[in-house]
């Protein structure tokens, strides 16, 4: 448990662009999968009270399985059991699930380095075990771009999670409350944590303030998880607001350019706008 | 032995619900990617993009951090500060949670 999850220097394959890797590597899967081995704890607990709840409302195992492993999103599938009665209300159901997951628009979008320059069906294929920890320790990666470490992770994790809901569900109660380990707070810890591996620099300050901002101001008006869009709506919002020519995302001059303003004095953008004396303060 | 539950027992109304819950979930996985596919590789809307993975993420935990009280705010801030003085995920993790868990022991929520 206690070996190093990240690798530090991945760059001794220097070309980026195009993917040097296979699209599922056997290896990668597995470094993926070692990856998000810090989450075991917390999900086979939070697998076995849906299992225990899912026994409650009348579920079968093997419904449970087929959801856990058909959907594969946790927060969905405790809502749509809590929901669960013997005539299923499959409309309500299905919505709320729409309405919980609708964060996954955004973190599809965002994974598209991850896949760059692959096939179709890599993308069709690797796009269904994307749950949030996994996708948030892929993209928190040096060499991201590779979709078998977010494979891996993400058969690590439904292995886990459904080992845990049949573990809740044949014990049927009986599980340790996850709060008393505080097991429910692994999952607030390692976002925050690895927030602090998706700084790219200065740029990323102001979406990030507004991103906080929208998602506690939803957080106290908002029902569910609606915090979540508010909180990243504000955050591309600023985003976008804040974009200048000169900060093109893909050109190593920008980044060297936030990165580096103490460095070399005055920035770039700065000089050929305003007159000299300027650029001494 | 405790009888082992019949892994065969679905109902068509069961199926139908969690093939629905599959569809829109999978449907927005892959739509979300498809779609950023279609966005231009450079410019505001690329910048907006790589912005996007770090305000997902902060929307996710900082409503959860709130919702766990003072302690939650407490052990959020601690795994952070501890993630950017380490840079291990294992260490942050296990900072924050312990805090949380004896806060929650000797104080309580």
């Amino acid at each position: 448990m206690s070996r190093p999850g990240q690798t530090e220097n991945q760059t001794e394959n220097a070309p980026e662009k195009s993917p040097q890797t296979g699209h599922f590597d056997a290896d990668t899967i597995r470094r993926g999968a070692i990856a998000c081995l810090p989450l075991l704890p917390s999900t086979i607990i939070f697998g076995a009270v849906l299992g225990v709840l899912s026994a409650q409302r009348g579920l079968s195992l093997s419904e449970l399985l087929f959801m856990s492993l058909a959907v594969f999103a946790g927060s969905a599938q405790f809502v749509s059991v809590d929901l669960w009665r013997e005539t299923i209300p499959s409309a309500t159901i299905i919505i709320a699930t729409a309405v919980i997951n609708m964060r996954y628009v955004l973190i599809g979008a965002s994974l598209r380095p991850v896949f760059r320059g692959r096939p179709l069906w890599v993308k069709v294929s690797g796009m269904h075990m994307v749950a949030d920890e996994n996708w948030a320790v892929t993209m928190t990666q040096k060499d991201l771009a590779n979709p078998g470490f977010l494979l891996g992770g993400g058969i690590f994790l439904g292995v886990v999670w459904a080992t845990g809901n049949t573990v809740g569900y044949l014990l049927g109660g009986g599980i340790p409350d996850p709060e008393v380990y505080a097991l429910d707070f692994a999952f607030t810890a390692v976002f925050a944590a690895l927030t602090i591996g998706m700084w790219k620099g200065r740029v990323d300050l102001l979406p990030w303030i507004a991103a906080a901002i929208g998602s506690i101001i939803g957080h106290f008006v908002l029902p569910g998880t609606w915090s979540i869009l508010a909180g990243a709506g504000a955050g591309v919002l600023v985003a976008a607001l804040t974009w200048r020519e000169d900060m093109d995302a893909d050109s190593l001059e920008a980044e060297c350019a936030v990165e580096g303003r103490e460095a070399y004095g005055a920035p770039e953008g700065i000089t050929d706008a305003t007159p000299v004396t300027e650029t001494g303060k | 032995m405790t009888q082992f539950p019949d892994l065969t027992s679905f109902s068509l109304e069961a199926v139908l619900t969690i093939l629905g819950m599959a569809a829109v979930t999978y449907g927005m996985r892959l739509g979300g990617l498809l779609m950023a596919d279609r966005l231009p590789q450079h410019g505001r809307w690329a910048h907006v993009l790589e912005r996007l993975p770090g305000a997902v993420l902060i929307s996710v935990w900082v409503p959860s951090a709130l919702s766990a009280g003072a302690i939650g705010i407490a052990g959020a801030a601690a795994t952070v500060i501890t993630m950017a003085v380490a840079r291990n995920l294992f260490a942050a993790m296990a900072v924050g949670m312990v805090l949380v868990g004896v806060g929650r022991y000797f104080i309580g929520n």
